[in-house]
């Protein structure tokens, strides 16, 4: 009864229609940033540092600015800007010294790509080498030399918290209850370390940016970042100019992000070559090895966890430290910190908690943003812990699980606010249905389970227009990016259902800063919430300016009137007008109606400072066979349940968890970025840093859990980032169930389990 | 340096002058402007450059461009021209929500089509194994496999 009622209720909503950008990408036709040409384009290539941690003594570019077909040089001080969301610390070139191999020293911009990059090869860089710093633990030590000795003079977020005079760029601190008297009311008390390892995005498009400066004193770049106005902001507060003076637009597509595509990155070094190109445009596409070495990692971290139960198999406290290594800059690493403390400690009932978490600058390139903001690593270790105490009380992991999660009016264990919209123990029962959970199973095979909840940034604003033009077509105009989740979808369904026009009348805009409005980014699974609410709110506005015309013209009250397909009808009458009909009717000489929405949670306190407007959670179930001859795993299936609040697309979000299951198991038992002693990047490319091929991907099977949310557009809340977080930890859990080894490292690669089983042998 | 170059791309023919340093992926993205195959890594590993060449599935960053005379190219562009005469592979991608971000999609599909020219019928496991050089990171491959195998079935279903 429930479901037939669902499926009258909603036109679009729920179902999966075919991607809206579909069409242009199986034809070759949809275009991405390296894709975009100007008749006047000059090509930039940049100079990297080759050492870890040097002073720059001397940079001669005097060879390579007469160099024929230069068009301009740039170093470190010919850009005098710093940048960086959380901490103000990254410099657009190196200025004084360098802080990681890869770091941008100078740069070329000449008439052809070729061109730039042997000129850049005549650019002569005198280095005097300093101590080095790469693992986070000794760095955060006291008397460590410093990375950054100015740190103390560095503007940051309100929430960030440099400790001045060491490397620790931010602590975070999360307490609920009486941790000392929770340890004491315990019968068991477990503690363990556990390491997640350095990753990378591996976005299959490279970094690029095409920068032009006008000589009004405008700055226009092309970049596909995945926060527009962040990116203007950021760029504002760097350059010391007001917004207005820059413009980010985005390319149409961007090929993949994952959190690396936002922020300063390309586009400070595009941006200081472009200043000196008597306005002509400058392209910079990075070579994949850059991308690796120059763009954006995924924290490696150490993570302590104690936790303490009762007989009974209740948790009643949980300690924790968290050290993440954020390389030579801040970028995001702070929030992405506070992120992994927030939620790390497991959606559980814990009385008492203390989480303290770290964020420390190394000589390692820049950590930041990607797929679950922190989340992974810290969810790695708590996550493996309860399995093994599980396994020490006695207890099935699913049961033991079930009898903690958290369930509707639940505490936050971290932060302490009332939790509801939990579909929780419904993922975990369903995801370990799926896998056959209990079912026996043939020698050396798995299963392992794992399962997350996950915030979202929060407080953050969206907004959005959408105009319905004398037609009765519609353009939703947002910043939202597409980056291959398939928000415009979303966004053209949610317009679609609120309105009353089908998705096929529907356009939904790529960002211009210049005139689309205010989005704070797509990343945090946060579009279709945020987004999803201002496009629904500006559908609203102007379904209301549209009965307003049309009440009159049909003889009824506005309140009498609704939309369906096109048509502004009377509620349970046959008297009906097309939607053009209206606006024309009234505006005769042509018009557009112009609905504005916006969204902002109503809690208090600056980005990232209050509790989550919603939380995600999931469970994941991984069947697997250990050989026990080479240490190669099987994966046989991943079963993996999401609570999503309301699918608007079924399909996509089926899309999102089979991706991140994917690319959590290539976290969990390949990928690996590995650097010799002095720093430099062994594997920057797709041969030594291995992804997972459709040869290694298992059988996925996607569940989509819905609790619904009361404040989530049609009640969905997002998806993105946690469909990986539980993966890596499933999969190991699964390792112990097949081999009894329990994996404390990641990734859980061939070789170790082969010297794991050898050793558990011997 | 330069030298003039006869090939066939998408069925009509072409002459270009090219430098011998130059791919064929350069020449269809920078002098042709076909930018639907796209540049992933320009050294053979991720496989978002794939073009068929004389119906062989192959890495365009790896082809040098003074070596193409007489040869037969096909792109993603030259897969469909017209909206309302998609190849099954395009149809079966949209149909089957196989495409994300979209950047390794034109080389997953030319992959996918030099398979289904030689063989409409391929196992799950013969589709893994043909696109395995073809990167995506978004889509965790399910839904391509499961579009490449419809898309067989109405090669299959067409030609009987």
């Amino acid at each position: 009864m429930t479901a037939t009622l669902e499926v009258e209720k909603y036109a679009t909503i729920g179902k999966s229609i075919h991607r809206v950008d579909a069409l242009e990408k199986v034809t070759g036709r949809a275009i991405y940033g390296d894709d975009m040409q100007f008749p006047d384009l000059l090509y930039g290539k940049v100079l990297r540092s080759p050492y870890a941690h040097a002073k720059i003594k001397r940079i001669d570019t005097s060879e390579a600015e007469k160099f024929p077909g230069v068009k301009a040089v740039v170093t470190g001080k010919g850009a005098p800007f710093r940048g960086g969301e959380a901490i103000r610390d990254q410099p657009f070139l190196a200025v004084g010294k360098v802080r990681f191999a890869g770091e941008a020293v100078a740069a070329v911009a000449a008439e052809t790509e070729e061109i730039a990059e042997r000129a850049m090869e005549l650019i002569k860089v005198e280095y005097e080498p300093l101590p080095t710093l790469f693992d986070a633990v000794e760095a955060m030590k006291p008397g460590a030399p410093l990375i950054h000795e100015e740190l103390h003079t560095y503007a940051h977020m309100p929430i960030v918290n440099p400790i001045p005079n060491t490397n620790i760029c931010a602590k975070f601190e999360f307490n609920q209850g009486d941790v000392e008297k929770g340890f004491k009311q315990a019968d068991h008390v477990f503690e363990e370390t556990f390491t997640f390892p350095t990753g990378h995005h591996c976005q299959i498009e490279p970094f690029m940016a095409i920068a032009q400066a006008e000589i009004s004193g405008r700055i226009t770049i092309w970049v596909p970042n995945d926060a527009p106005h962040r990116l203007r902001k950021d760029l504002a507060d760097a350059m010391g100019v007001p917004f207005e003076r820059l413009r980010v637009i985005s390319p149409p597509y961007m090929g993949g992000g994952f959190g690396g595509k936002g922020g300063l990155k390309v586009e400070m070094v595009c941006i200081a070559l472009a200043m000196r190109t008597d306005y002509r445009p400058v392209k910079i596409v990075l070579t994949r090895e850059e991308t690796f070495t120059s763009s954006l990692m995924r924290h490696q971290a150490v993570v302590t966890v104690k936790t303490g139960v009762k007989k009974d198999g209740t948790i009643i406290a949980s300690q924790s430290k968290l050290v993440y290594n954020t390389g030579a800059y801040a970028e995001k690493g702070p929030t992405v910190t506070l992120h992994g403390c927030e939620s790390g400690v497991g959606p559980y009932k814990i009385p008492n908690v203390k989480v303290e978490g770290y964020t420390v600058y190394t000589n390692r390139p820049v950590a930041g943003a990607l797929r679950g903001y922190g989340l992974p690593q810290s969810s790695f270790a708590h996550e493996s812990l309860i399995d093994m105490i599980a396994a020490k009380m006695g207890w099935d992991p699913v049961e033991f699980r079930l009898k903690n999660a958290l369930e509707e009016g639940s505490i936050n264990p971290t932060r302490g606010d009332v939790l509801s919209s939990i579909g929780l123990k419904e993922c975990i029962l369903k995801a370990a249905k799926a896998i056959e959970w209990g079912k026996p199973r043939p020698p050396n095979r798995g299963v392992g389970i794992a399962c997350e909840y996950k915030a979202t940034k929060t407080p953050s604003g969206s907004a959005a227009f959408l105009k319905v033009e004398q037609d009765g077509g519609v353009t939703v105009i947002t910043s939202a990016v597409e980056v291959g989740q398939g928000i415009k979808t979303i966004l053209a369904q949610i317009a679609s259902e609120e309105l009353g026009v089908p998705v096929e009348r529907i356009t939904v805009t790529s960002p211009d800063t210049d005139y689309t409005p205010f989005d704070a980014s797509t990343t945090a699974s946060r579009a279709t919430f945020h987004m999803g609410n201002a496009v629904r709110f500006a559908a609203k506005d102007a379904k209301e300016q549209i009965f307003a015309l049309a009440a009159p013209m049909l003889g009824v009250s506005p309140g009498e009137l609704e939309t369906i397909n096109g048509d502004v009808r009377v509620k349970g009458d046959t008297k009906k007008m097309t939607i053009a009909e209206v606006i024309r009717g009234k505006y005769r000489a042509g018009m557009t109606i112009l609905g504005r929405g916006s969204y902002y949670p109503e809690i208090q306190g600056t980005m990232f400072s209050a509790r989550s407007i919603f939380y995600m959670y999931g469970a994941q179930a991984v069947d697997l066979e250990v050989d026990l001859e080479t240490g190669k795993i099987r994966i046989v299936k991943i079963t993996a349940a999401h609570d999503v609040g309301k699918a608007i697309n079924p399909k996509a979000c089926e899309g999102q968890i089979e991706g991140g299951v994917v690319q959590g198991m290539g976290t969990a038992v390949f990928e690996e970025v590995k650097f010799d002693n002095n720093g430099k990047m062994l594997n920057p490319n797709f041969r030594d840093y291995r992804i997972p091929t459709a040869s290694d991907a298992p059988e996925i099977v996607p569940i989509i859990v819905e609790a619904t949310h009361d404040e989530g557009p049609f009640g969905a809340k997002g998806i993105g980032e946690m469909t990986l977080v539980s993966t890596p930890t499933a999969i190991a859990n699964a390792v112990y169930n097949a081999t009894g080894i329990r994996i404390k490292e990641l990734p859980v690669t061939q070789e170790k389990l082969f010297n794991l089983l050898k050793e558990r042998d011997a | 340096m330069k030298r003039m170059v006869k090939f066939q791309v998408n069925g009509e023919q072409t002459a270009i002058d090219v430098e011998p340093t130059k791919t064929l992926l350069d020449v269809l993205r920078e002098v042709l402007f076909l930018t639907g195959t796209k540049r992933g890594c320009d050294s053979g590993e991720c496989g978002a450059c794939t073009v068929l060449l004389n119906g062989q599935a192959v890495h365009s960053c790896l082809i040098l461009a003074a070596e193409l005379e007489g040869q037969d190219v096909l792109t993603i562009e030259g897969l469909s021209k017209n909206p309302k005469e998609l190849h099954p592979l395009q149809k079966a991608f949209i149909e089957k929500g196989a495409v994300q971000c979209g950047f390794c999609t034109p080389g997953l599909m030319m992959s996918a089509k030099a398979l289904l020219d030689r063989n409409p019928n391929p196992t799950e496991e013969e589709v893994r194994h043909s696109i395995s050089g073809n990167l995506c990171r978004c889509t965790g491959y399910s839904k391509i496999v499961d579009a490449i195998l419809t898309a067989g079935e109405e090669i299959r279903g067409n030609s009987q």
